[in-house]
């Protein structure tokens, strides 16, 4: 009974450290890819293309998007924040770019992010967090400037940021946008 | 029991990975309260067998000394945030910061509460902010916090500048390349209030990115009571590896006075490996001929030229900094030698640690 808990716990901590780094893959010029093919039954390309540009303005509005004109695809670079440190001294340690991409056509999309580049943080004068400028270190190769640890958590992080995007995208695609509940107004004068 | 303890294990280990899950990634929403800062320490020795080169702090000699621990608390709400940071030690006190209780400046030994940074501030747009409060001087290369620096002795333009500001500024952001501040502070530099009820040193920072990885700021304080400072700091990122900074300023006395200094220093950074960067500070200062006699450097009338070799070797949040430094000055007023006799030249050896967080 004893192994039977041990090995559970093995488990368990095994997938938590690294579920979400497996979740990039590698792509023909070996640099990592999150990378999704979903089903949109009974959408056309065009109201995809509309869907999909009204989630990046809601969801994503810091993403800078290149819509190329007679195709229904998007192109845009955006960036998200890793954390370093625990419990209370968790704080910025760098940020991640990356390059995105989305095409439409009827009745199906796909999606990859790729292009992820980290430039480290550091702490300036006035207690802020802020890009070292100058320092660009593609994830693919960070390992020769980054210790294995950070990388692995920065690879971790960027996981859970495409996974997170991805579930968010076909929320919002498969789903219309919730109306906003009104609240029932009551009229105490009344009975 | 067993089926129990085996459901309380599968319990805690998905809360763990629903955590962790949530906990990983902040892309929305307000930013959770940031603690950082860092701890130091150092051991220095001159050659002469006795302290010699007036840098700010690592100025006690044969001795295994520290420097400060540091604390800082940062906290954003929509477009609010704050910054409290707290220095406790020789570096955060009476080497750099007045105290608190007194009122006087630079007490050595009474111990109260020392600011680096303490002030609140508002995104009024994505391009305009406004900031009031207690604050690291915007004058120049080099900063208090020991992680911020790359070489852990400092340059005469530091010591000899403001390192706090009190007061309140604006910035507006024209472009990616293109900012500027502008502020009013109080009359005296260091202090956490006006000495003499005066708001009257104006400030301002052109920042200017004139390609990319290169930033340029041109500085300027000037009051009445703390004199006028024109200060030029900048960074190139040449390449990934080298990285080259430039300071140069030009201080007038204040009303009253004569005199003042000016100096430039150029810092080469090359990381020859992902745990150590090598870099050198060549700086050249001079005291200008006047009344005002409270630069720390040279006399009146003379210069001085430093030449700082620092190692930076990182160890994770630990960085080891290993220094020497050689000063020369243009009079033998300024150092002396082993017997205590008049040289123009000194020469130190230090090790610090610095552990940021």
């Amino acid at each position: 009974m004893k192994i039977k808990i041990i090995a559970l716990v093995f488990i368990l901590f095994v997938k938590t450290s690294f579920a979400q780094q497996n979740l990039l893959s590698f792509d023909e010029h070996n640099k990592y890819i999150y990378y999704q093919v979903a089903d949109a039954p009974g959408l056309t390309a065009d109201t995809l293309l509309t869907k999909g540009l009204s989630f990046l303005k809601t969801y994503y509005p810091k993403i800078r998007l290149k819509p190329i004109v007679g195709e229904n695809m998007v192109n845009g670079q955006g960036k998200f924040l890793v954390y370093g440190g625990v419990s209370v001294l968790k704080h910025e340690k760098g940020e991640i770019t990356f390059q995105l991409n989305i095409e439409f056509k009827d009745q199906k999309y796909r999606y990859w992010l790729t292009g992820f580049i980290f430039t480290p943080y550091q702490r300036d004068r006035y207690g802020n967090f802020v890009a070292q400028q100058g320092i660009e270190i593609p994830l693919e190769s960070a390992l020769s400037k980054l210790e294995k640890r950070d990388v692995d958590a920065y690879l971790d992080e960027t996981g859970t940021f495409c996974k997170q995007f991805g579930d968010r995208f076909k929320q919002f695609i498969t789903h219309a946008p919730k109306k906003e509940e009104t609240i029932k107004k009551v009229v105490t004068d009344k009975w | 029991m067993k089926k129990k303890f085996l459901l309380l294990i599968l319990a805690v280990s998905s809360l763990s990975l629903a955590v962790k899950a949530q906990d990983t990634i902040k892309t929305t929403g307000d930013a959770p309260l940031v603690i950082s800062g860092s701890v130091d320490t150092y051991f220095k020795s001159d050659f002469s067998g006795h302290a010699n080169i007036p840098t700010s702090f690592a100025n006690e000699n044969s001795s295994i000394s520290i420097g400060m621990v540091d604390l800082a608390l940062k906290k954003s709400v929509g477009k609010a945030s704050f910054v409290g940071e707290l220095s406790f030690g020789p570096r955060g006190q009476e080497q750099s910061l007045p105290d608190g209780s007194t009122k006087s400046i630079y007490t050595a030994g009474v111990s109260s509460y020392h600011i680096q940074n303490l002030y609140v501030s508002y995104n009024v747009t994505d391009k305009f902010n406004l900031s009031a409060g207690y604050m690291s001087t915007f004058i120049g290369y080099e900063v208090i916090s020991p992680a911020a620096n790359f070489n852990y002795s400092t340059s005469y333009l530091f010591t000899n500048g403001p390192f706090e500001n009190a007061g309140f500024k604006a910035t507006y952001t024209f472009s990616d390349k293109v900012s500027l501040m502008a502020g009013i502070f109080n009359d005296y530099w260091n202090t956490y209030q006006s000495l003499g009820g005066r708001v009257n040193t104006f400030g301002a920072q052109l920042t200017i990115t004139p390609v990319k990885n290169w930033t340029a700021y041109i500085n300027v304080a000037a009051g009445p009571q703390s004199g006028t400072e024109i200060d030029l700091t900048t960074a190139y990122q040449i390449t990934s590896a080298f990285k080259l900074g430039l300071n140069a300023a030009d201080f007038t006395a204040p009303t009253g006075m004569s005199g003042g200094f000016s100096g430039v220093a150029l810092y080469p950074q090359l990381a020859v490996s992902k745990a150590v960067t090598l870099g050198l500070r060549g700086e050249y200062f001079t005291t200008k001929s006047g009344t005002w006699t409270t630069t720390a450097g040279p006399n009146p009338g003379a210069s001085v030229t430093g030449l700082t070799a620092t190692a930076n070797i990182k160890a994770g949040p630990l960085t080891l900094i290993p220094e020497i430094r050689f000063d020369n000055s243009s009079k033998n007023t300024m150092f002396t030698d082993g017997a205590g006799a008049p040289t123009s030249g000194a020469t130190q050896f230090l090790l610090a640690a610095v552990y940021a967080f």
